[in-house]
C-alpha cells in the first residue's frame, strides 16, 4: 500500500485516539521492589580488567591487525603470478564488477570481503597464465610482470593507507580500481596467449 | 679505403635486399563479403592495413615468408583469414594489405604486427600484444586492446574502449562514450572545440602510474570520470564550459588554474580536496588521484 491509499478519515480516528491516551503510566505498584531484589540477589563483579583490555594491549593489537593484515594482502598478491614468470591464463575466471558507490563496501572490514574475491580470480588467472605463457615472448612476458609489479605496488600502498584510515571511501575505490585493473590485465593477456 | 668499404657496404646491402624480396611471396585474394558482414583476420608478426572501401567485397592482398600460406575462406555475413607459418614457434613477418566494406565489422589479432585502418564505418575489434594500434575515421565501435603496445585514435568513434599496459594511448578526437585505461601508459586526450571535433559525455579515463593529459569539451549534463594512483594529471576544458568538479587526492597535490576557487584540505585530514563549479555547471567531473599531482587549467 502506498500513500496515496491512506484513508484520510481512518488516520483522523487514530490520531483522535492517540491524542486521548495518558501521557504517563505508573508501573505497577510491586515492580521496583522486584527489581531491587533481582540486583540485589546478583554476586558483585570485580572491576578489574583483563591484560588485554589495556589501552596499550589494544593500540598494540590494532597496529599489529593492520601489520597482518597488509602482510597477507602482499603475499596473496604476489603469489599473484608474478614471482618467477607472470601467469598467464586459460581459464579466465568471470569479471568481477565492484561498484563501490555508497551502497558497496563503507569500510576496510567490509572491503576485505570483496577482496577475497579478487584475490581468488588473481590466483586462478595467473595459474592459467603460467600454464600458457609459452606461447608469448619473452620480452612481453617481461613487459606483463613489470605492470603487475607496478599494479602490486599502487595496490599496497592503497591498502595500507586504507589500514589507517578504514573508512575512507576514495581508498576503498581506488583500491577497487587498482585490483579490477589487474584481474583485466590478467585476463587480456590470457586471451591474447591462447591464440 | 673509405670507397672499397662503401662498394662492398652496399654491395652486401643489394645482396640481403635480394634475398629478402626473394624470400617473400606475393598473395592477392578477393571474395564476395556483404557491406555489413565481418571479417576476422590473425596476423602474428609484420604489419597489417585495413582500408574501408565502397564495395561489397574484400580485397586482400600482400607479401608472406616463402613457405608460408594464406588461408582464407567463409560466406558474405562472415569470412576469416589467416597466416599459416612454417615455424609456429618462430613466424616471420607478413605483410598484409585489406579492403573490407566500409560498414563491415572487422576483428584483427596480432602479436608484435603493427595495425593500421582507416576509413571503416562499422566496427573495429583489434588486438595486438606488442605492436602498434592506429586507426582514423569514424568507426561506430572501436575496441583496441594491446599489452605493451601502443593506441592512437584519429577520429570520431561513436564507442570507444581502449587498453594497454605500458603503451601509450593517444585519442585525437571525440566520441560519446569512452573507457580508456593503462598501467604505465600515458594517456592524452585531445580535441580542438573551435575544429568542430566534438565534445565528450561519457569517459572513464584510468591509469596507474600514467600520466593523464586531457584538453577536450565537456557537453553539458556529461558525466567524466579520471582515475590514477600515481600518475600526473592535466585536466583542460574551454574556460566558459560549465562543469562541476569532484576533484579528490589522498596524498597528492591539486592545482587549479582554471578558476578562482580554492583547493581544500581532504575531508580525511590529509591530501586535497577541491569541490567546485567551473561556469553554470551541469557537466560532472570526478577526479580522483593516491599521490599523483592534478592540475586543472583551460584548453588551449
Amino acid at each position: 500500500m502506498t500513500d496515496d491509499t491512506i484513508d484520510e478519515g481512518k488516520l483522523r480516528d487514530l490520531m483522535k485516539e492517540v491524542a486521548a491516551l495518558p501521557r504517563t503510566i505508573e508501573p505497577p505498584a510491586d515492580s521496583w521492589a522486584k527489581i531491587r531484589a533481582g540486583i540485589e540477589s546478583t554476586p558483585a563483579r570485580t572491576t578489574r580488567t583483563g591484560f588485554w583490555q589495556r589501552p596499550v594491549f589494544l593500540a598494540a593489537a590494532a597496529v599489529a591487525l593492520v601489520a597482518g593484515s597488509s602482510a597477507v594482502t602482499a603475499i596473496a598478491i604476489s603469489r599473484g603470478g608474478h614471482n618467477g614468470a607472470p601467469a598467464i591464463v586459460g581459464a579466465a575466471p568471470s569479471h568481477i564488477t565492484l561498484p563501490v558507490s555508497d551502497s558497496g563496501p563503507a569500510s576496510l572490514a567490509q572491503f576485505t570481503v570483496v577482496e577475497s574475491d579478487y584475490l581468488r580470480a588473481v590466483n586462478d588467472l595467473s595459474a592459467t597464465l603460467d600454464a600458457e605463457q609459452g606461447s608469448l615472448s619473452p620480452e612481453t612476458v617481461a613487459k606483463l610482470r613489470e605492470s603487475i609489479k607496478v599494479i602490486d605496488a599502487a595496490i599496497l600502498e592503497a591498502r595500507n593507507a586504507l589500514a589507517a584510515d578504514p573508512a575512507n571511501r576514495t581508498l576503498i575505490q581506488m583500491l577497487a580500481n587498482s585490483y579490477e585493473q589487474k584481474v583485466d590485465l590478467l585476463k587480456r593477456t590470457t586471451e591474447m596467449a591462447r591464440g | 679505403m673509405s670507397h672499397l668499404r662503401r662498394a662492398l657496404l652496399v654491395a652486401i646491402s643489394i645482396t640481403a635486399i635480394a634475398r629478402v624480396g626473394a624470400a617473400q611471396v606475393k598473395v592477392e585474394r578477393g571474395l564476395h563479403l556483404d557491406a555489413d558482414g565481418s571479417i576476422r583476420l590473425i596476423n602474428l608478426v609484420g604489419s597489417v592495413r585495413v582500408t574501408g572501401w565502397e564495395r561489397d567485397s574484400v580485397s586482400l592482398r600482400g607479401s608472406l615468408p616463402k613457405g608460408d600460406k594464406l588461408m582464407m575462406g567463409g560466406g558474405p555475413r562472415a569470412m576469416k583469414a589467416f597466416i599459416e607459418s612454417t615455424d609456429d614457434r618462430n613466424p616471420q613477418p607478413s605483410t598484409l594489405e585489406l579492403m573490407v566494406p566500409a560498414r563491415a565489422k572487422v576483428w584483427v589479432k596480432t602479436a608484435t604486427a603493427d595495425i593500421d585502418v582507416t576509413g571503416i564505418s562499422g566496427d573495429l575489434d583489434l588486438y595486438v600484444v606488442g605492436g602498434r594500434i592506429r586507426v582514423s575515421g569514424k568507426p561506430t565501435e572501436l575496441n583496441a586492446e594491446a599489452i605493451d603496445g601502443d593506441i592512437e585514435v584519429n577520429g570520431k568513434p561513436i564507442w570507444l574502449r581502449a587498453k594497454s599496459a605500458s603503451g601509450n594511448v593517444t585519442f585525437n578526437g571525440s566520441s560519446s562514450d569512452v573507457a580508456i585505461s593503462t598501467v604505465s601508459g600515458g594517456i592524452t586526450v585531445s580535441s580542438v572545440p573551435a575544429d568542430g571535433s566534438g565534445k565528450f559525455e561519457r569517459a572513464k579515463i584510468e591509469s596507474v602510474t600514467g600520466a593523464i593529459r586531457f584538453n577536450a569539451d565537456i557537453e553539458k549534463g556529461a558525466a567524466i570520470d579520471f582515475d590514477t594512483h600515481s600518475g600526473s594529471m592535466e585536466i583542460a576544458i574551454p574556460r566558459k564550459t560549465g562543469v562541476d568538479f569532484d576533484v579528490a587526492s589522498i596524498a597528492g597535490s591539486i592545482t587549479n588554474d582554471l578558476n578562482y576557487a580554492k583547493v581544500a584540505k581532504g575531508r580525511y585530514g590529509r591530501g586535497s580536496e577541491l569541490v567546485m563549479t567551473n561556469a553554470t555547471g551541469g557537466a560532472r567531473v570526478t577526479i580522483r588521484s593516491f599521490k599523483g599531482p592534478v592540475t586543472l587549467r583551460s584548453a588551449k
